[in-house]
């Protein structure tokens, strides 16, 4: 479905993606974990051309993306979750939803507002639909902005540490949600750091430090029979008791 | 007969309040004009395009650099000089006319840093989420980043046009009939200027103060999403 062949980002001297190849397959839930620093926000960024690799070649459903133009029509039907939600402030929690199929999509304006109660319905949120951002917690605004994803149909959604800017209360609300995607069949890439869930919920866990990626696997191979000594000594760290 | 009295007779308060509406309207219009000049300036100052970047930053170092006066008297007086040699043609200016010109050009100026800084302080997460849903550079601009620039550059854009309002008293020394040049009228023609300041004083707090009401109930309605 993605593809990304021998990607590379740099940043000044940094290395943040360095000649990463890889492949989400349909139906398939990835999470890439690795140390802060390690690249591998950099990695989903570019998947979704937010940030444009300086080599390298991405493939959607096998068409390569172009970069040097815009990429927006190409990459409509990726979804994409971001640490800090960004929603638009001055916009309901309705009209956020419905802005990208009305406007990009040419949708009509009713038939993408039932869109959206459907899928605020989804993510437990319905009643919320003429509140601002603002008068909504952490939880809830990444919620939104799931749905806000969903209204895209999109064949993938790609999160970048969706849960790291929440209260640790609000972290279960959001995953439950991503697992729920999951197990409808959704694609899904995710970047994070919670282990519980890369460990439940993933087909594929892939270990990136320093732009590269170091090892990858089932969660098992990946938890249970880590081989390098960069994964053995970043699981060390990360899992306490 | 007092001097209050004397002076403050239905036909002299008709032409104070008449220069009070030519203050407003040199005001409304150089904030106008300046808005035009600004946003222009703005965009060039953010885009690409060397040269239109060049100019627009000399233009606001310029403007922003040499007294307002200067800029009045530039444009009023300099403006015939120039036009008599190179165009052979001599012409007396109207002052308010003119005047709103250089207002303008120097609101401009100010603007053009009002707008950029609000447009570039929307947070660049905005861009990215309008561009995962699939918004184009202009939908974008036009749906998310501007409505929120706005709500910044109120309070400062409301501040410009009071400041406008009090720098069209300027124009009383090319003789423009504004408020403040009118004052002075009545002063010298009934060797009493302190009433008909005090006039001008009462009438520049009511337009400007009457301004900050409405900008106060606008920007709490605006505040709403927040």
């Amino acid at each position: 479905m993605i593809k990304a062949v021998h990607l590379s980002k740099h940043f000044g001297n940094v290395k943040a993606v360095d000649d990463v190849s890889l492949h989400i397959h349909k139906g398939e839930v990835v999470c890439i974990i690795g140390p802060s620093g390690s690249g591998k926000s950099t990695l989903i960024r570019c998947l979704h051309g937010l940030e444009v690799p300086d080599s390298g070649e991405l493939y959607v459903n096998d068409k390569l993306v172009d970069f040097s133009k815009d990429t927006t029509k190409d990459l409509a039907h990726i979804g994409f979750v971001f640490q800090l939600f960004n929603l638009f402030p001055h916009k309901t929690v309705l009209e956020n939803l419905t802005l990208g199929p009305v406007k990009a999509g040419g949708v009509p304006q009713k038939q993408a507002e039932e869109t959206a109660i459907k899928l605020l319905t989804r993510v437990g949120l319905a009643e919320k639909a003429n509140d601002y951002p603002a008068s909504l917690s952490g939880g809830q605004k990444q919620r939104v902005a799931i749905a806000r994803a969903l209204c895209q149909s999109p064949e993938v959604i790609l999160f970048d540490e969706p849960t790291s800017a929440l209260d640790p209360e609000m972290i279960g609300e959001v995953l439950n949600v991503m697992k729920e995607l999951a197990d409808e069949g959704m694609t899904l890439a995710v970047v994070t750091h919670e282990m519980g869930f890369a460990r439940k919920v993933a087909d594929r866990v892939i270990f990136v430090d320093g732009g590269k990626i170091v090892e990858e696997g089932t969660p098992d191979q990946i938890f249970d029979a880590p081989q390098s000594d960069r994964l053995k000594l970043f699981l060390s760290q990360v899992i306490h008791m | 007969m007092s001097a209050f009295e004397r002076i403050f007779t239905p036909e002299n308060m008709q032409f104070m309040v008449k220069g009070a509406g030519y203050s407003l309207l040199v005001a409304i219009c150089a904030l106008a004009g300046g808005s035009v000049l600004g946003l222009l300036a703005a965009m060039a100052r953010m885009g690409k395009n060397k040269i239109a970047r060049a100019i627009a930053n000399v233009y606001v170092e310029v403007i922003r650099g040499t007294p307002m006066m200067l800029q009045i008297l530039l444009l009023y007086l300099g403006g015939p000089v120039i036009t008599r040699t190179l165009f052979h043609y001599v012409f007396t200016p109207n002052p308010i006319l003119v005047g709103t010109i250089a207002i303008a050009i120097n609101s401009g100026a100010y603007s053009t840093e009002l707008f950029r800084s609000a447009i570039q302080s929307v947070d660049k997460g905005q861009w990215e989420a309008a561009k995962t849903i699939g918004l184009t550079h202009k939908q974008t601009l036009r749906e998310i980043i501007l409505p929120q620039a706005f709500k910044r550059i109120l309070p400062p854009y409301i501040n410009e046009f009071i400041v406008l309002i009090k720098d069209s008293s300027l124009l009383s020394t090319i003789g423009a009939a504004e408020l403040l040049q009118r004052a002075d009228v009545l002063g010298a023609k009934f060797y009493n200027y302190l009433l008909p300041l005090l006039f001008a004083t009462v009438a520049y707090l009511v337009m400007t103060l009457t301004i900050s009401y409405f900008a106060r109930r606008l920007e709490r309605r605006l505040a709403e999403s927040d």
